[in-house]
């Protein structure tokens, strides 16, 4: 069984962020470059249906963005993922969510995939909404915001979380799952992986290799401006529960709040 | 795009002020784009629900009580919502910020080849253009982002952006045909309820949230959920206490839970980290209460409370009980 992971590599959610006024993207010179953290999670629930189904069941994962970092790939690797695709081209600069969507899918189509792992959100400022296309894209069910995955006689089953709980949700292979961070704690990578990652395979991909040389973002940003700032907190030391009840009490007052 | 198609989420006929922030926002939208405004409604209860839909000032309510809607994970939804807007034309597609929207969303963006814009607080038309006010990068950048060309557009509208208002002409009230030959293969086996949620967390006006701080499951019940009694809100939490299993994910707040914007959002043990932040950092008023004035959550606070949460918010439940008096 095959299983594809998308990772995407994105600046430190630690370090500031910033727009760049010109070319209005996101700034990414200076800022380390880190794996996704959800992604981390996705790449954790593959390694663990890998381990549990055993066999023919290799790990691949697919990035889509700038060469240069591709390095970060080598920490994913060491956790356990068998090999690396990126999907890299001047093409696909300035991707929105409809053409990061389009363009991976067109990526899977030609490596090929029994189940797709995606994490729920990209740290970047992204929407979490690049799973669901991309299962639209593919015309594969799609299971979005799992808690659990097991497969079983290539039947997916996942506890997929809702608003006041979650559900249990089957369908047949291939199909995509996006997870929540509950599917467990990433594992750390252990020195033998480490070592073995050095000789894993990380293979480049055009965007016309990938039969997607074509795409156009169906967005664009015309403006954006920093938020009205907050002015300073008030603060106030409180030694005992009745003052300190009081001072907020008298706050929500003065803002009619209460 | 010319007319707007509003996605109404809803259970059994349930449903949330959102959802009629959204019809009214449908109106004001259409109206400035020379369109009309429709709403589609779908499963079990949606034919209840669009009599109520009725009192807002859309021109269309469409609606399949199809028992596929509800066995079937978002694909006959997807159809449906495609096939109202395939027959209404060139349209700008709403729902609500919140997890069955961003899947519908980023679906129905897929399938009708359109942009999608997340998590939005405004509209602005330019030149029969649509554009999206957005904040992002969690709230540090206020954005507006336009549909390219294209004949659709998805927003994923935050509750509690808009006002509600009821009034208009009586919307008409259509049963949408079954799309063919369609087979489903996302089966909903079962269903768990873990929160009783009877107040959307996301638009509850007031947000009484607990994290590490609070040490355990009990003082979400015994100490916030007083509080937020009080003030007729919502307990949220962090993750930190998700984790722990002392609440159920689905209060959990930030980055990779809710994002909410009250008009108070009390933090209590929360360090603000910002993961936390980016989920209720555009709250009207925040105050923090936590051990540690040195916290994060001070840079972002209104109200700083330095001291022990066990002392103060049993005292605070009181004075609001009595004010309410
Ligand atoms: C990819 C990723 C996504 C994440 N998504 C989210 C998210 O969506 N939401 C989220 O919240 N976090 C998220 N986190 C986790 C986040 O980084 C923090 O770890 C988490 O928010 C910390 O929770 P906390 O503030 O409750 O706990 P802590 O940081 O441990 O803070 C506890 C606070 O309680 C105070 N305190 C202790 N005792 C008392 C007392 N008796 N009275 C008053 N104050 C007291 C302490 O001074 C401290 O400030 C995410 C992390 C990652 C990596
Ligand atoms: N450029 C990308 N390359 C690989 N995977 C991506 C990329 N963008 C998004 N994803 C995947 O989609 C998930 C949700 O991202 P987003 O919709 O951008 O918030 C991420 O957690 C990744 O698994």
């Amino acid at each position: 069984m095959k299983i594809v992971v998308t990772v995407k590599l994105v600046p430190d959610l630690n370090a500031s962020k910033s727009i760049d006024p010109a070319t209005k993207r996101l700034v990414r010179a200076g800022a380390e470059t880190v794996l996704n953290p959800y992604d981390e999670y996705a790449l954790e629930a593959a390694l663990q249906l890998k381990e549990r189904l055993g066999g023919e069941t290799s790990v691949t994962l697919l990035s889509m963005g700038p060469q240069a970092t591709q390095e970060t790939l080598r920490k994913a690797l060491a956790m356990g993922a068998d090999d690396a695709v990126v999907l890299s081209d001047d093409v696909l600069a300035g991707s929105d969510v409809a053409m990061t969507a389009a363009a991976l899918a067109g990526a899977l189509k030609n490596i090929g995939f029994d189940l797709v792992v995606c994490g729920g959100l990209a740290d970047d400022g992204s929407t979490g909404g690049v799973p669901g296309a991309l299962a639209e894209h593919l015309g594969v069910p799609g299971l979005t915001n799992a808690r659990h995955v097991e497969i079983d006689d290539a039947v997916v089953k996942v506890q997929r979380e809702t608003d006041s709980g979650y559900q249990v949700v089957t369908c047949p292979l291939p199909a995509l799952v996006s997870v929540t961070m509950a599917v467990g704690e990433p594992r750390y990578a252990s020195l033998k992986g480490i070592m073995g990652a050095k000789k894993k395979t990380i293979a480049p991909l055009c965007a016309s290799d990938a039969g997607v040389g074509g795409l156009a973002p169906k967005t664009e940003l015309l403006r954006f401006a920093a938020p009205p700032a907050r002015t300073k907190a008030r603060v106030v030391e409180a030694p005992d529960g009745a003052t300190g009840a009081r001072a907020i009490f008298e706050f929500l007052r003065e803002r009619k709040l209460v | 795009m010319q007319h707007v198609v509003e996605v109404v989420e809803h259970r059994k006929g349930q449903t949330r002020k959102v959802t009629f922030e959204l019809a009214t926002q449908a109106r004001d939208l259409a109206d400035r784009l020379g369109g009309t405004a429709h709403a589609v409604v779908l499963g079990s209860g949606a034919a209840e629900l669009a009599e109520q839909l009725k009192a807002y000032p859309l021109d269309a309510v469409h609606v399949a009580e199809d028992p596929d809607v509800d066995a079937y994970l978002i694909d006959p939804t997807i159809d449906y919502v495609e096939a109202v807007a395939r027959a209404v034309g060139s349209a700008v597609i709403l729902v609500p910020n919140t997890m069955y929207g961003r899947d519908v969303a980023s679906r129905i963006a897929a399938r009708l080849g359109a942009g999608m814009v997340a998590d939005v607080t405004g509209f602005e038309v330019e030149g029969g253009r649509v554009a999206c006010v957005a904040p992002k990068l969690g709230g540090a950048t206020i954005t507006a982002c336009a549909f390219r060309d294209g004949e659709y557009g998805v927003a994923t509208v935050r509750p509690n952006a808009f006002a509600a208002q009821s009034g208009g002409a009586g919307a008409r009230v259509d049963a949408i045909e079954k799309p063919p030959g369609r087979r489903y293969a996302m089966r909903i086996e079962s269903e768990v309820e873990e929160a009783s949620d009877e107040l959307g967390l996301e638009e509850a006006p007031v947000v009484v949230s607990g994290g590490r701080g609070l040490g355990g499951a009990d003082p979400f019940r015994t100490l916030l959920k007083p509080l937020a009694d009080a003030l007729g809100g919502a307990v949220g939490a962090s993750r930190a206490a998700a984790d722990a299993g002392w609440v159920p994910y689905s209060l959990q707040i930030g980055q990779t839970g809710k994002t909410v914007s009250p008009k108070l959002y009390i933090a209590v043990g929360i360090s603000g980290a910002i993961q936390h932040k980016v989920g209720m950092r555009s709250s009207g008023t925040i105050v923090a209460v936590n051990k540690d004035g040195a916290a994060p959550i001070a840079e972002f606070s209104d109200l700083v409370v330095v001291g022990d949460a066990f002392a103060i918010i049993p005292e605070l439940t009181k004075l609001v009980e009595a004010a309410k008096a």
